[in-house]
């Protein structure tokens, strides 16, 4: 009898240890998930009130595409440039056009003759909305990284990373004026450009603004070239821009509002005409975690807002609440 | 008569014993054959993919030798001498300053050091470092991941079965020819995200 107990308590020992054992390796996967006690977390400022949430995301849809570009708006059409393809796709997300072009892009706009604009690494391409090629300039030379566009009227702006510079163009690509550059006499200290994102927007009086990414600030310059304003604080709450090179994409609405979005911890955000934060368009939940790549977006009149997410290869639009 | 010599045949001893002679001889030449290989090709050392490295914590908790022998290294080519960098600044600091309370490094092994403006390098103590990639973890989600952690070889035991590489999720610890026993960054690269 005490035989039959202790040999049947041995095998339940056995069966415990077995089961203690199994649970630790698979729920440990052998050592591999124990917490990290180095861990760096900025889960604190991932955390929104949804009351500053002001936009929903109201439809999303895959971009048939690799790599991608950039993102702009003609019309009824999203146009997304990705690598060397254009892609236009309806308001539904219907891929309606495709076109391969001859080199890969970096960025694009529209203008208000629906010409699309396209900057590749040295050089700027304009081309029709069925994406023939209408003119292509000079290389800005082998320097140069071109980062953003802007067109108004027959002013071209084009941003210039490797150089640090955002130069003002006209049409047929002669440079009419180099706005930022660093110069000592005057006391500019230029454009602080740690990594290749330096973007650019005209806001409806045709302005220009022009993101300082190693400020994080965004600045804007009177016809001249000279400094008229600046605004933006670093940080990562949630009226700052976080990290290096924020924020690295921006749109402006047509009330002047500015759209915001930011790579480290992706979050796009609006702010007022002069800099003050309105709340939250997609909080960093929307995204997946620390991108390299912020979301490149673009504004419709409805102030609709069209991020271009990298990660997930999507258009993803979101609307006011 | 025509006298017919019979076959020579071998003995069964002697088919035994000549048998063990030719496998020793083999034997011997084989090993000979492979120790000369192998002295003439190169050793192997551990090292990590600095791209595939998930910043976990473990070289600093896992490494037999304390403090780790892996260690963070910066790669300079690649960084943006940022004011406000993620590295060397705790997330949301009370200011840009050396002050301890602002550093993410727990053992402050990292210098800041005024270039020009707004332009600032840092160095790293290797002594003080302990490899725990947070300064990485910083650097990657923020900057441009100048900083990166790699095996220092003048501290590592090369163990046959390495302590990190048997825990690291990520799976980014492997053997690589101790003529080229470093991965860094802008010198190896990965292909481009975009």
């Amino acid at each position: 009898m005490n035989r039959k107990l202790i040999n049947g308590l041995l095998v339940l020992i056995a069966i415990a240890i077995v089961v203690i054992i199994t649970k630790d390796f698979v729920g440990n996967k052998a050592g591999k998930n124990t917490p990290n006690p180095y861990e760096y977390s900025v889960d604190q400022f991932r955390q929104v009130d949804s009351a500053k949430v002001l936009y929903h995301e109201v439809l999303t849809f895959p971009v048939g595409a690799e790599t991608l570009s950039g993102i702009a708006l003609a019309d009824s059409l999203v146009i997304v440039a990705a690598g060397n393809q254009l892609l236009h796709y309806d308001r539904s997300g219907k891929e309606v056009f495709r076109k391969t072009m001859s080199d890969t892009a970096n960025c694009i706009t529209v203008d208000k003759e629906k010409n699309l604009w396209i900057g590749m690494r040295h050089q700027v391409a304009q081309f029709d909305l069925n994406g023939n090629m209408q003119q292509q300039w000079e290389s800005f030379g082998e320097r140069s990284v071109l980062t953003s566009l802007a067109v108004s009227g027959d002013k071209v702006f084009v941003a210039d990373a490797g150089n640090r510079v955002v130069y003002q163009c006209d049409r047929k690509g002669n440079i009419t004026l180099k706005i930022g550059e660093k110069n000592e006499q005057k006391g500019v200290s230029g454009y602080v450009i740690p990594s290749p994102f330096f973007d650019l927007a005209l806001d409806e009086e045709g302005f220009l603004w022009v993101v300082n990414p190693g400020k994080q600030s965004l600045e804007n310059y009177n016809a001249d070239g000279s400094l008229r304003t600046s605004w933006g604080v670093p940080g990562m709450k949630l009226e700052g821009f976080s990290g290096c090179c924020n924020p690295a994409e921006i749109a402006i609405m047509e009330d002047n509002s500015f759209v915001t979005s930011e790579k480290g911890m992706p979050r796009i955000k609006l702010y007022g005409q002069h800099g003050e934060l309105k709340g939250v368009i997609a909080p960093p939940d929307k995204f997946d975690t620390d991108s390299y790549y912020a979301p490149d977006v673009a504004v419709d009149a409805e102030h609709r807002v069209y991020a271009l997410d990298f990660d997930r290869k999507q258009v993803r639009i979101f609307a006011p609440k | 008569m025509e006298s017919k010599e019979a076959p020579k045949r071998m003995d069964r001893r002697k088919l035994i014993r000549n048998g063990m002679q030719l496998s020793l001889g083999l034997s011997l030449a084989g090993v000979a054959g492979w120790s000369a290989t192998k002295s003439s090709s190169d050793d192997l050392v551990w090292q990590l993919d600095p791209f595939k490295c998930v910043q976990c914590g473990r070289c600093a908790t896992e490494c037999i030798v304390t403090p780790s022998a892996v260690k963070c290294v910066h790669a300079y080519a690649l960084c943006g001498y940022c004011d406000l960098c993620g590295g060397y600044l705790k997330p949301d600091p009370n200011a840009r300053t050396t002050a301890a309370e602002n550093q993410l490094c727990p053992t402050a092994a990292i210098k800041r050091k005024y270039i020009e403006e707004p332009y600032f390098e840092y160095e790293i103590d290797e002594p003080l470092c302990i490899g725990c990639a947070k300064c990485v973890a910083g650097c990657t989600s923020f900057g441009n991941g100048s900083l990166h952690l790699q095996v220092r070889h003048d501290l590592c035991k090369n163990c046959n079965e390495c302590a990190i590489a048997r825990v690291c999720p990520a799976e980014a610890f492997q053997r690589v020819p101790a003529s080229t026993p470093y991965l860094i960054k802008g010198d190896f690269t990965k292909g481009k995200k975009g």
